[in-house]
Order: C-alpha cells, then structure tokens, then sequence
C-alpha cells in the first residue's frame, strides 16, 4: 500500500516510555480529533464490512446488529440459492454486456474528443467546446434521465414527435420501455454525461507531448492525420493503457463511465427489465423492497468479491505498465 | 504540391469544426429544450412543435412550482441538506486532517492503515443498511448529513495540502499559548482556502444532486429531496399517459401538467449547479487527476 507509505514518512523518533507518553499528552487533543473520525470510520465502514457475516447466517432485520453475530449460520445456501435463481442468467448476463458494451464505446469517446480538440487552433472554440463539453459530469443522474423523457419518451418525447411529424417513423419509438433500447440508451446517455470529463486527461497527456515532435514530422511532409496517428497517439499512449486498466478494474460498475447501478435503477421499469435488471439492482430489489437481507447481501457478495479482485489485479498490472502505482 | 496541402487542411480543419459543432449542439441542446419547455404552457408543450423558442410564454409551471407543497418542500429539504452536508463535511473532515497532517503525531501508521482500509473496502448496501436502522437514522434527515460528514478521499488531500503549510505560523502560535483548536480555526483555515473551496465545492454538489439516500434510507413525505421527486415523476411516467395527466385540479386551469413540473424541477436542479459551474471549473482539473488516483 504506497499510499499508506507516502502519508507516514515520518522522522524515526526512538525514545523511552515515558517520552512517549509525554508525547501523547502533549498531541492528546489531536488524538481527539482523529479519533472523532475513527468513530465514524467504526461505524460507517467498519460495523458494515462485519455485516458481510449475514451472508452466511439466516439474518432476521428485527434483531438489529447484534443479530449479524447471533444468528445462526446457513454457510451458502444463499450463494448457492442465487445460482439456482431462475432470474440468475439473465442479470449475470446484463450486468456483463452492460459493462462491456460501456468498454467498448464508452472509452474510445473521450481519446477522440482529445484528439479533435487538440486539432483545433483557435484557443477560445477550443476552450469553449470543452467547457461545454463537461458539463453534464456535474449534473445529477436523475436529471438526465429527466432530459432522456423529454425527447425520447413515446408520448411527450421531444425526437419521437418530431420524427413521426417529418413522416420518418408511422408510430414513436418505444425507447425508454423496450428491452431492445436499454443497453444503447444506457450507453449512449453515459458518453454524454461522462465524455467531456474524460477528455480532460487525455487532453492533458497530448499537452504533454515535445512540440518539436510536430514540427520535425511536418518538416518530413507528414499531414495532419499521419501526425496523429504517428505522433499524438503514440505519445499519449501510456496513459490511454492506465485508464484503460483502470476501466477494467471497475468494468462491473460501468467502468470509466460508471453508474451502472444508477441507470439500471432510473432507467429500469417493468417493461425493459429483461435487459435492464442487473445483480446491483436485484439485491437491491431482495433486499430493501422483499426484506430478504441475508439472501441480498450474498449476492451483492459475489460482486464484490470479484470486482476488488479485479480492481487490486488491475493496480498491479498498472504499476508494471507506468511504473507507480495509481493507489 | 503545396497548394494540395494547404486544401487538404482546409478540408481537414472543416471536418473538425464541423464534427465539433455538431457535439456541441448534442451537449447543450438538451439543456436549453428543457429550460424553454419550462416557460412554456404545459398543456401546450404537449401539443409539440416546440424547437427553439416557447410557443406560449407563461411563468405557471414556477408559479405552480412553488405554490406546490410537496415540490416546495423538496426544494427546502435539498437546499437545507446541502448547505449544512458541505458545512458539516468540510468541519469534521478537515479537523481530522489537521490532526493527522502533524508528522510526529504518534500512531499515524495505524490511523491511516484504518482510512486506506476503508477507502479500499465496503460492506455494500445492505450491511450499511442495518447499521443506519440500528443507530436510527432511517427515515431522519440526519442520514442526508451525518454519514458523508468524514470524507475519506478528500481526507487525503486535506492533509497533504496542511502539511505544505509552513510550520513557523503553528509553532508561533504554541508559543503564545494558543491551543489546538483555536490553531486549527484562526491559523490553518484561514490559509486553507483553496483546498476548502475545493471540498465546499465537490461535497456541495454531491449533496446537492444526491438521491440514493432519499429513495433508499427515508420514507417520510417530508424528507423527499428534490432529485427524489423528479425521480418518482419519471418512474410515473412509464406508465402511458400518466404524463399527460395534470398535476392536480388547481394547476389544471393553468394548463400545468406534470411533464411541465418536471421540466421545471430540472432547472432549479440544474441552475445552482451552472451558478458555480466557473468556480467548479477552477479547480477541478487538480481534483480529476486526484479522482483517477482514487480509480
């Protein structure tokens, strides 16, 4: 753990005992502050990493907390009964084409916006664009699925009317409730809420490039695209590969672009559900909505499981690629 | 030769501009259908045909708004929860820092081994749960402030911004007798803006746009924050034709539906965000590169 390493770089102080404790008397107030924050550390993230136990008990809601350690244990039966969900295929399956499909479009988006922006001479479009451009990152999900009803829905939506009137369509698109339009709805709305935040640090890599580079490969006759394709790209390169690993380490919650959950929650309704349902939001729905706490927290397990397996695995292979670790 | 080089650029550069202006429209087109569509009558608006400018100006929808107990409510509670989440956050999380960011303080080791662990690992959801019902913050307002209060992420850079602050202005201080508390207050702050502006301004906007824990952790009518509603007005929706139900009796004169209250709703959320958008912008290229650090 570097980052642990980085923050206690102290001066070695050897000492006796009683030094030590007159050390701590005199540092006794700051030991008050932090340990306000160990408090809440204690309950809010240690209490509920212990809670994982209820996963391999039969936990009942109404005994509180002291029920995570007296109640009696079922060892996988949740886990197993999970596998043999007869919903189990069909979300494992949407919660990995989802992540994968945000892979594969989701992250070339913003090395292009980079690469377009980069292009452009003059400074106050190009500053303009950008601005712009990342925006919605700050905007709330609700929001934007507020905006998606508004021109996508097949009553009010603002695209659908439009597009029956100009006689393109007979009748509006079904796009919010249809199990065929979820994923690309899903990805589509997550490249333009996230893109333009992304471009920032791949714009930042390309700033970082030797101009000379530009300059002798013009000398050589190379045009604009050679430039970028025998310039800009390999210079920016190391970094696309770190965000890259870094998008693999979190592919099961929507990767860089994230909000898996979020989509699947706001964007999920009981008609999309074949394709909307993912393993977030089904321990959600058996855990909150029918109360089956152990059964849910099983589940939302597993996920975990994998996904810091992926994380931790995806830091090493990071710190092999650009030489730190990004922790 | 040279002649085709320069066309090409020209072709070049036009296919950029142009690519880039089409983005620009995709980007900031849906913000301005949903801010007209809000001046707009709303009995109206469903009629279509509404692109660039609103067809029939009213200010209804805010009057509505506003006069609408539950939206008002929600603005209220959202208004509320922000100001006193951030003001609350940046206490507890940049006092802990403070104490920490002391390089001889003893058993740093182990207090940051405590932080790094739970900024790698979680309970998940239904743990965290259980242990909000057994402390009793279900259904409080509480749940909104008190456990974003310690924010370990910028808990990190809040130390490593203190500890570039010169250790004379501190050590004056001790010699004039000043307590920890009153260094921390009159001393540290002070020269901390950037850094606390910074935290203001991500945890702000985290509260501001936050819903989870409205639609997971409370149940009370009262407590329904303003993303929460907008949220049940879109899950109303999918259901067909609720949209075009009138919001109630009395808006129905004023030709107010719910899609017009939505719409509505989506530009008080989204102007307060616009207001501080500049300040946001100033700072946070620092905090993107701290944010893939995080991963």
């Amino acid at each position: 753990m570097d980052l642990e390493a980085q923050f206690t770089r102290t001066a070695d102080h050897g000492g006796q005992q009683h030094q030590l404790w007159k050390r701590f008397k005199k540092q006794k107030v700051l030991h008050v502050f932090v340990g306000l924050g160990m408090i809440f550390l204690l309950i809010f993230s240690y209490t509920p990493m212990f809670g994982i136990l209820m996963a391999f008990k039969d936990y009942s809601i109404s005994n509180g907390i002291k029920g995570i350690f007296t109640s009696e244990w079922v060892g996988l039966k949740y886990f197993d009964e999970f596998i043999h969900d007869y919903q189990f295929a069909t979300i494992v399956r949407n919660t990995l084409v989802l992540s994968l499909l945000k892979v594969i479009f989701a992250f070339p988006a913003p090395i292009l916006l980079a690469i377009l922006l980069n292009e452009v001479k003059n400074m106050a479009f190009k500053r303009f664009v950008q601005t712009i451009s990342y925006l919605p990152h700050f905007i709330s999900w609700v929001v934007v699925v507020g905006v998606s009803y508004a021109f996508l829905s097949a009553d009010v939506g603002m695209v659908n009317r439009a597009l029956v009137e100009t006689g393109l369509i007979d009748k509006p698109l079904n796009i919010l409730t249809s199990p065929n339009y979820f994923w690309g709805l899903a990805v589509g709305s997550a490249i333009w809420k996230e893109m333009g935040w992304w471009t920032i640090i791949f714009l930042a890599a390309i700033t970082g490039i030797n101009p000379s580079l530009y300059e002798a490969a013009e000398m050589d006759g190379a045009g604009r695209l050679a430039r970028i394709r025998y310039i800009t790209l390999p210079g920016i390169r190391g970094t696309i590969v770190v965000v890259l690993v870094l998008t693999i380490g979190s592919i099961l919650g929507g990767g860089l672009v994230g909000s898996n959950f979020e989509q699947a929650y706001l964007y999920g309704n009981s008609i999309n559900n074949p394709t909307s349902e993912i393993v977030q939001t089904y321990a959600f729905k058996v855990g909150l909505s029918d109360g089956r706490f152990s059964y849910a927290a099983a589940i939302d397990l597993i996920q975990s499981v994998i996904s810091v397996i992926l994380i931790f695995s995806s830091n090493f292979i990071a710190k092999r690629v650009s030489g730190s670790s990004l922790f | 030769m040279l002649k085709s080089q320069r066309q090409k650029d020209v072709i070049f550069d036009s296919f950029i501009y142009i690519m880039l202006f089409i983005l620009m429209l995709i980007m900031l087109y849906p913000f301005y259908y949903v801010f007209i569509a809000s001046f707009n009558k709303g009995s109206d608006t469903l009629l279509g045909g509404i692109y660039l400018w609103p067809r029939n100006i009213t200010l209804e929808n805010y009057k509505i708004f506003l006069e609408d107990p539950k939206w008002y409510r929600a603005f209220l509670v959202t208004v509320a929860r922000t100001i006193s989440g951030t003001a609350l956050g940046l206490l507890l999380t940049s006092l802990v820092a403070y104490a920490l960011s002391h390089r001889d303080l003893l058993f740093s080791k182990t207090y940051f081994t405590v932080i790094i662990f739970a900024m790698y690992f979680s309970g998940g959801l239904i743990p965290y749960y259980v242990v909000l019902r057994s402390i009793g913050l279900l259904n409080s307002f509480a749940v909104y402030i008190v456990p974003s209060m310690l924010n370990t992420f910028f808990l990190l850079i809040a130390i490593s911004f203190f500890r570039e602050i010169p250790g004379e202005l501190k050590e004056s201080a001790h010699i004039d007798g000043a307590g920890e508390l009153k260094i921390f207050f009159r001393i540290i702050l002070p020269v901390s803006t950037p850094v606390l502006a910074t935290m203001a301004l991500f945890m702000g906007v985290g509260q501001w746009n936050s819903w989870l824990d409205s639609a997971y952790f409370v149940q009370s009518e009262n407590l329904r924050t303003l993303t929460f509603r907008m949220m049940e007005v879109i899950n109303k929706s999918n259901t067909p034709l609720d949209s075009i139900a009138v919001a109630n009796s009395a808006s129905a004169s004023a030709g107010v539906t719910s899609f017009s209250l939505q719409v509505t709703a989506m530009v008080i959320s989204i102007v307060p965000i616009i207001c501080v958008y500049p300040f946001l912008q100033k700072y946070f290229v620092h905090g993107i590169m701290l944010g893939s650090v995080k991963g």
